[in-house]
Parts: C-alpha cells; sequence; structure tokens
C-alpha cells in the first residue's frame, strides 16, 4: 500500500506521522485518511475539493489532479497550509 | 505633513557633529521609506569605488511613513549601505522595536558619516543627539550590551554590534533589541568601521495620520484578513518558519552539505515540527504583529529566540549536522556575537568541504555539532581556522584556490532552496542586488506552496515574468517597510490604500509595484555604477553542471541561460543586462544616467 506522511499540525490531529492507506489514486487516499481520520477532515477537504493551500506531493513532486495513479511504493506526503522564509 | 516625519538626522562621526534637514518630499514620493530611500540617497553619497569599510561608506536608517502607526507589522527598519561582502548596494532589514521607536524619535533618515577616532555610541531622544565613549563597552557581546545599555522594548530600544563588528567580519550583522538581526551583507562591519558600538533611541513624538477614520477601518480589515489566513493565522504562529524543512527535503531542493545533495536524511530531526514538540517554549511578535512567528526555544544551555528556518538549514543540512539542541545554541551564539547565521553556517559547509577534499587544513568535517560552536566563536574574533572564514565562503574558497566550492552568488551565500529543483528560484539569487538571497524575492510560494497558486517548478520559459513580478513586489514592501509575511493575508494593492490614508497622497493601482521596478532598476544601476555586468548575475558552476543522482530533482541543474536572456528583455535592459534609457525614463531614473 502506498505510504503517507502527515505534516505540521495534521500529526497531532492524526496522532501519527505515517501510515499505510489503500488507493488507486491519490484522491482515493486522501478519502481513506480523512475516513480513517475524521479530525482531518475539516482541514484537509472543503465538499469533496481539497482546501486552498493544502499541499500534497507524490514521491516529492507537487499534485494537482487527485485522479492521478497511485502504485504500491509510492510515498504520498500530506501538508496543510505552510508558508516561512 | 502625515505618514513621514519630514526629517533627515545626519551624523559625521569623524567630527562628532550633527545636523537636521528636511526630507524632500518628492524624492520620499517615488521612493516611500525604508530599502527605497536608501537606495536614492546612497546613490548620491556613496560614489563608485568606495571602500565599504572606509569613512567615505555610510550608513542610512530607514523608516517609512506606516512605521509607529500601529498598521500590522509597522514596526520595521532599513540599513542601506555599500556591502563589504559583495561590494554591491546593500538594504537589511530587521523588526523588533527598534524602527517604532526610532520613527518616534521624530526621523525618517539617518545617516551616519565619517568614523570616531574612539569607540563611541549615540543615544537620540527627539532632538538631543548624545555622543558617549564606548571604550568601555567595546568587546561587549550584544546580549550583555544590550542590557547595559537600557533596553526596554516600548521605551528605549538598543541597536549595537558584537565582536564579529567590532573586528570587521564581512558577514557581521547588525543588532536590535537584543535578537533581532539586520544581518546579511556585513553591515556590522561598517558599523565596525566607524568604531560606532551602538545607537539607543527614546522617542515621544506621533506618526500623524491624515485620514484616521479610514486608517481605523483598514487597520480592522487587515485584522480580519490575517485572522482568515491559515497562513498568518495558524501556520506561522504554530511552527515557525522552519515548517519548511521538511517540504523542501521531501520536495528535493533542500541544499545538503555545501549543495552537494539535494535531500538530508536528518531534516525531520531539525525540523519545525521537533523545534515545536521538543524545545519550543513560547511564541513571541515584534511590536504591532499580530502573526508571533518568532520562537522562543530553550535547550540546557540557552533559552533564546529562533532558529529561523534559514537558520537552523545553515547549520543544519548544508554542514550535514542532525542535532537541533546544537543548532538552537549556535544560532543564539551569532545573535551574541553579531554574526549572520545564513552566511556563518554556509561558510562553514565550504570550510567542511574544503578541509574533506585536502584543500584546507583543517579538522572540520561535515555531520560535527561539537565544531559549530567554537567555530563561529573563533570567526567572530578571528582567530585560528575562524580568521579564514570570518569574511565569508567566497574569500575563503578563491584563497584556497577553490573558488567554485563557494556556494553564493554575488559573493553573498545563498539560503536554503536548491536552485537545480526550483528553477525560478535559481534566476531569482543569480539577479538580486545584494547578491544570494531569497529576501530580494521568494519564488517557494508559487514554486512550492502555491501561494497565490502553484506553478511548475521545473517550468524554464516564462519563468522571468513572475521572478520579476515577485523582485518589484519585494522592493515596495521593503520600502514601505513592513514585514513580508503580511502580505501573505494581504494583497500589495491593499497597502497602497493604506499608504494613502497615512499619507494622503494617492497611489494608483499599480503605482505601488511601479515604486518597487523603480527601486529595482535605482540598484541596479548602482551596481552597474560600481562595475558589476552581466557575467556576475550567475551561480555557483556546481549548480549549473552537476544534476543530483536521486531524489525528486534528479536529473536537473540551472537551467540559468535561458532564463537570464528572457528576464533581462522582459525587465526592459539590453542583453548586457543594463536598463534602457526607454525603461529608466518610465520609471522617472533617466536623470540619474545623464547628469
Amino acid at each position: 500500500m502506498p505510504v503517507v506522511k502527515l505534516y505540521a499540525n495534521l500529526r497531532k490531529l492524526a496522532g501519527t506521522k505515517e501510515l499505510s492507506l489503500a488507493g488507486q489514486t491519490v484522491g482515493m487516499v486522501v478519502r481513506g485518511l480523512v475516513e480513517q481520520h475524521p479530525s482531518i477532515k475539516d482541514v484537509v477537504l472543503e465538499g469533496s475539493e481539497l482546501r486552498p493551500h493544502i499541499i500534497i506531493t507524490l514521491n516529492g513532486h507537487n499534485v494537482t489532479d487527485l485522479n492521478i495513479s497511485v502504485s504500491e511504493q509510492d510515498v504520498v506526503a500530506i501538508f496543510p497550509p505552510i508558508a516561512g522564509g | 505633513m502625515n505618514g513621514w516625519s519630514g526629517k533627515i538626522l545626519d551624523i559625521d562621526l569623524s567630527t562628532k557633529t550633527y545636523k537636521t534637514y528636511p526630507l524632500d518630499m518628492e524624492m520620499a514620493r517615488m521612493f516611500i521609506g525604508g530599502r527605497g530611500l536608501g537606495a536614492r540617497l546612497l546613490w548620491d553619497l556613496v560614489g563608485p569605488g568606495i571602500d565599504p569599510l572606509s569613512p567615505e561608506n555610510v550608513l542610512i536608517f530607514t523608516n517609512g511613513p506606516l512605521t509607529g502607526t500601529g498598521y500590522q507589522t509597522s514596526n520595521r527598519f532599513s540599513i542601506t549601505t555599500k556591502s563589504p561582502l559583495t561590494g554591491t548596494v546593500l538594504d537589511a532589514n530587521s523588526g523588533g522595536f527598534w524602527g517604532m521607536q526610532f520613527k518616534k524619535a521624530g526621523y525618517d533618515v539617518m545617516i551616519v558619516r565619517g568614523k570616531s577616532e574612539r569607540p563611541v555610541w549615540i543615544e537620540i531622544k527627539n532632538e538631543v543627539i548624545t555622543f558617549h565613549d564606548a571604550s568601555e563597552l567595546w568587546g561587549m557581546r550584544v546580549f550583555a550590551l544590550t542590557e547595559k545599555l537600557g533596553q526596554n522594548n516600548n521605551k528605549r530600544n538598543v541597536l549595537c554590534i558584537g565582536p564579529a563588528g567590532e573586528n570587521l567580519s564581512r558577514i557581521a550583522a547588525i543588532m536590535n533589541d537584543r535578537e533581532r538581526a539586520a544581518a546579511r551583507g556585513g553591515p556590522g562591519a561598517v558599523m565596525g568601521s566607524k568604531n560606532l558600538k551602538a545607537i539607543v533611541v527614546e522617542g515621544k513624538e506621533r506618526t500623524t495620520i491624515n485620514d484616521p477614520e479610514k486608517f481605523k477601518f483598514l487597520l480592522y480589515e487587515t485584522r480580519k484578513l490575517l485572522a482568515a489566513s491559515p497562513l498568518t493565522s495558524q501556520a506561522l504562529p504554530e511552527f515557525g518558519t522552519v515548517v519548511l524543512m521538511n517540504i523542501m527535503n521531501n520536495i528535493g531542493a533542500l541544499a545538503t552539505r555545501n549543495h552537494q545533495q539535494t535531500q538530508f536524511e536528518g531534516a525531520e530531526a531539525i525540523s519545525g515540527e521537533e523545534l515545536t514538540e521538543k524545545y519550543l517554549v513560547k511564541n513571541a511578535a515584534c511590536w504591532a504583529c499580530p502573526i508571533g512567528c518568532t520562537r522562543i526555544s530553550k535547550t540546557e544551555k540557552v533559552e533564546a529566540e529562533g532558529p529561523e528556518f534559514e537558520s537552523t538549514w545553515a547549520f543544519g543540512a548544508q554542514c550535514g549536522i542532525d542535532d537541533l539542541p546544537a543548532i538552537i545554541e549556535v544560532n543564539a551564539l551569532c545573535n551574541d556575537l553579531g554574526l549572520d547565521t545564513i552566511s556563518a553556517g554556509s561558510t562553514i559547509a565550504c570550510a567542511m568541504e574544503l578541509s574533506e577534499k585536502g584543500y584546507l587544513d583543517s579538522d572540520l568535517r561535515f555531520g560535527r555539532a561539537d565544531q559549530l560552536a567554537p567555530t563561529v566563536e573563533a570567526m567572530a574574533y578571528r582567530k585560528d581556522i575562524g580568521a579564514e572564514l570570518s569574511d565569508g565562503s567566497l574569500r575563503l574558497a578563491t584563497k584556497y584556490g577553490h573558488p567554485e566550492l563557494s556556494m553564493s552568488a554575488k559573493g553573498m551565500e545563498m539560503p536554503a532552496y536548491d536552485p537545480r529543483g526550483l528553477q525560478g528560484q535559481g534566476l531569482l539569487y543569480a539577479t538580486s542586488n545584494r547578491g544570494g538571497c531569497h529576501m530580494r524575492g521568494n519564488m517557494i510560494g508559487l514554486e512550492v506552496l502555491g501561494l497565490p497558486k502553484l506553478i511548475d517548478r521545473f517550468q524554464v520559459q516564462g519563468k522571468s515574468a513572475f521572478v520579476i513580478l515577485n523582485q518589484n513586489s519585494n522592493a515596495a514592501i521593503d520600502s514601505l517597510v513592513i514585514c513580508k509575511f503580511t502580505n501573505m493575508g494581504v494583497a500589495d494593492e491593499y497597502f497602497a490604500r493604506v499608504l494613502g490614508a497615512v499619507t494622503g497622497i494617492q497611489y494608483a493601482t499599480g503605482e505601488l509595484i511601479k515604486t518597487g521596478e523603480r527601486v529595482w532598476n535605482l540598484e541596479r544601476l548602482y551596481n552597474n555604477r560600481e562595475g558589476f555586468t552581466a557575467k556576475d548575475d550567475s551561480l555557483p558552476p556546481r549548480l549549473l553542471t552537476e544534476a543530483p543522482t536521486d531524489g525528486p530533482s534528479k536529473g536537473w541543474v540551472s537551467q540559468l541561460e535561458p532564463m537570464l536572456k528572457e528576464y533581462y528583455r522582459t525587465r526592459g535592459w539590453d542583453q548586457n543586462g543594463v536598463p534602457t534609457l526607454k525603461k529608466l525614463a518610465d520609471l522617472g531614473l533617466a536623470n540619474l544616467v545623464q547628469e
């Protein structure tokens, strides 16, 4: 199963830094995540869409299309809105 | 007069005299304040070929028309000078409280010229300026000196140099309010070269506002905008700037071991999440700032401000070190000694690579956290190996025959973002007027964080327009002078409304950004006058030729050349990177080259 890595306040909300979740697309993995950890849902999703400024990467590449396919060895990273410099 | 105080304080340290005179209001309208006004004054005051560490160089302290009004983050000030690190125009700005107090003292600008025969410190209480002997203070570190001179955040504020500035380290910072720094480019060395140890300000004047009712409404609206943004209301206060560590590592753009790699296996251990969980004591904020991104961190040895992302990276990933307490401690040490953390960390990383490759006879090695504090201490005092590192990585690497191992642009050490995985950021470093810097513009928002919209970080064609917009916007904000983080919740053009309410001068849509463009072009003209050419708009060879062998940026190098050509064209400059007369005329700058 793809590995999902969580960052910043998503860790506290989910109670974990990392988990494995089934899913054939990034969108399915994200939906699986919020089902397993409902406390994250309002931070990540607005209805069925990603909230503004939520960042998702697939193997280190930004994802803008939730329909993109994922495979067993993939790493999906999810960041809440972050900033700095 | 509203917004501006309308007064310049002009100090000559050689004669211990001062005078005051009115601010040229046409100049103020064109350049606003802060960085812009500083650059315009520097153009007249420091001509080509002046040694930055000679009495002929000046320090220009500027605030802006919003400073001290209570508008969100209106606490900042700028220091403009000719950089002893790069030889370029330099503006370094800082937050805290000193800038607000300086405005309350009744001045928009303070020019410091000449050189005192003996160490001196200056006390400013509105119109009363006193020169004090600083012989007994010379040698003191920043924290003790700040306390001794009576720092009191809202009443009396101390700006000073530490031992690094006294010893003319070209990467020395000017510190204010104990732990805030105008750090980059070596302004602390300029202050040290003048034998000026500190400037203490107390003020009583209030900035007058043209339309108080409108201003009050804009304050209220800005508060709402900042509270509504998850960036300024949650991300920055909760995790501080170090939260960027993990994402930069995740995407393969975290410069590691002197840019030999683009991912650091120890990133998690030095991340914002780790800092918050294990070492954060509380948050703090600059004057009139509702964001409060400052961290107060504690280890067994210190309790101090910071560290920020760039400092954590410089002593962390760049040196191959994953020991967060050691990084917190060396960050505090840099503040106490008055050293720029980015340049200090990256210079140590350069020395580590030179040593590991046998070019420099030292025991410095990547991963050795125990070497950080002693090396920084030695740099500030120019002792032992520190004497070699005290003037930055380019001078060090050049001395040992390998200038290509300095990870700098125009001689200033670059920050954390590796340009091979961030094409726009590379163009930004190469064209930055003060050298390798992320504060002249920052493409991370667009290329990584999706702020305001995500663009392809590997894309080359068309990137220059985004970089230029970013640079112009940053120059405008630096001229106001407010914190760039405010811009994450409030759009550029909104600031024009605030400026109008405060000063009574209405800035049309686009005029604020055009002011930024004017400032950028003036800085470019200054550098051109100093002999800088298109050849200097470059990056270290490693970033242009050595592609990462793994990670998400695998196979990429910076595609600088095509981006530069496009950049010059889009800027309205000729192919040698010189602003055309047409562009200068459009910006009201043609008279500067026709004099």
